[in-house]
């Protein structure tokens, strides 16, 4: 169901404002979303003054600086900080991405951080992506190949290879599937841009003998349909695919096949 | 997990994602699609009614040359058009064509202008005409 404005517990109020106490001139307002499963309160916005003169360039060093400087209470995702292994995905300045890859340079006014749109929070910046693995698993994202035995590798040619460009570099990160409008109000059903991205990785490979099964499962009023070409997948991905042509290519190999 | 539920609340989504040319052109696509059926509805009546004698005629006459008529006109028109242009540029989405970042990022900006510009040049070959 759509519903546009957010639950009660989930209004989030005014919080604390760490003020500087290095003394810079140079400094920048960070808005960060915080959320503390053991007090019972509703969310806050903190605001901290963090000083730009002795920070690296990307949102993951910036908190990482209020982290070891400012407040370690603050909870975030992070791993390799080099685009890869997609557990900083946060919106920064209204727009999903990765803190590590994105510049807070880019960022005009106030940095604004919240935790990936419509997901029940675990805590401050990270939320709960259980739903979305669920998802991932239904497609099966495994190579199908029953009649394939022998112990010779399975040969692709060049052309076949090619069609999984820009599909396998998808690193699950979910900044596509939760800036999708369509997937906020009917995420429950909707596979949502990122698992039908990697369900047509699936469909498309040539030594996959499961095709016509996988088109049939995915061939759904809700599973699949609930896309209409909104385009904030794409807007989103920080590693430049784009979830909304796999998708329609899934839409277009239904209706000619 | 099962107790959590309830207390975990919802990240905050439509009210802080910043939008962009392909979303609005997309939300502007359904308002319009809704805006027409009830535009269409209301032209069909006024058809009807016009069946039922002269009077009607003159009260619909009146009204659409009133400044609230030749609003509900324009935005009538601009519906139309923008509802087509936008279900134009799905049709080639449909054949698989036009899904750069680029290319829709254009289209969409397209779409809004030319919906403006064929509006304006609508009305006054309207007036031209009649």
């Amino acid at each position: 169901m759509v519903q546009i404005s957010l639950p009660q517990n989930s209004k989030i109020q005014k919080g604390k404002y760490y003020k500087d106490k290095t003394g810079s001139k140079n400094l920048r307002k960070v808005n960060i979303y915080r959320w503390d499963p053991s007090t019972g309160e509703n969310p806050r916005i903190d605001t901290y003054e963090v000083d730009m003169d002795n920070c690296p360039s990307k949102v993951l060093d910036l908190l990482n600086k209020i982290k070891n400087e400012i407040d370690p209470s603050i909870a975030y995702r992070r791993s390799c900080a080099h685009g890869v292994c997609g557990s900083c995905a946060m919106n920064m300045d209204g727009k999903n991405g990765l803190a590590c890859t994105k510049a807070h340079s880019e960022i005009k006014g106030d940095i604004n951080i919240y935790p990936l749109p419509h997901l029940k929070v675990l805590k401050d910046l990270i939320g709960d992506l259980s739903t979305l693995y669920k998802q991932y698993e239904s497609v099966e994202p495994w190579l199908k190949n029953s009649s394939n035995k022998s112990d010779k590798e399975n040969i692709q040619s060049k052309e076949d290879r090619a069609k999984l460009d820009g599909l396998y570099e998808c690193i699950m990160c979910a900044c596509c599937s939760t800036s999708c409008p369509s997937y906020w109000w009917n995420g429950d059903k909707y596979l949502g841009p990122a698992v039908l991205l990697q369900a047509y990785r699936w469909i498309i490979d040539s030594r996959d003998e499961d095709r016509k099964e996988r088109l049939k499962k995915v061939a759904d009023e809700l599973k699949l349909y609930r896309c209409h070409t909104i385009m904030n997948c794409t807007n989103a991905c920080p590693k430049g695919l784009n979830p909304a042509k796999a998708i329609a290519s899934i839409k277009k190999m239904l209706a000619t096949s | 997990m099962i107790f959590m539920e309830n207390k975990n609340p919802i990240s905050p989504h439509i009210q802080i994602y910043s939008w962009h040319i392909s979303s609005l052109v997309s939300i502007g696509h359904r308002i319009t699609g809704v805006l027409n059926i009830i535009i269409l509805t209301l032209i069909s009546v006024w058809l009807a009614s016009l069946l039922l004698g002269e009077v009607n005629y003159k009260i619909i006459y009146n009204f659409l040359n009133s400044f609230i008529g030749k609003f509900f006109v324009i935005a009538s028109i601009w519906s139309f058009i923008f509802h087509s242009l936008s279900e134009l540029r799905h049709l080639f989405w449909d054949m698989g064509y036009g899904f750069e970042l680029k290319t829709a990022n254009f289209t969409g900006a397209l779409t809004i202008v030319l919906s403006i510009v064929f509006t304006i040049l609508f009305y006054f070959l309207g007036r031209i005409i009649i």
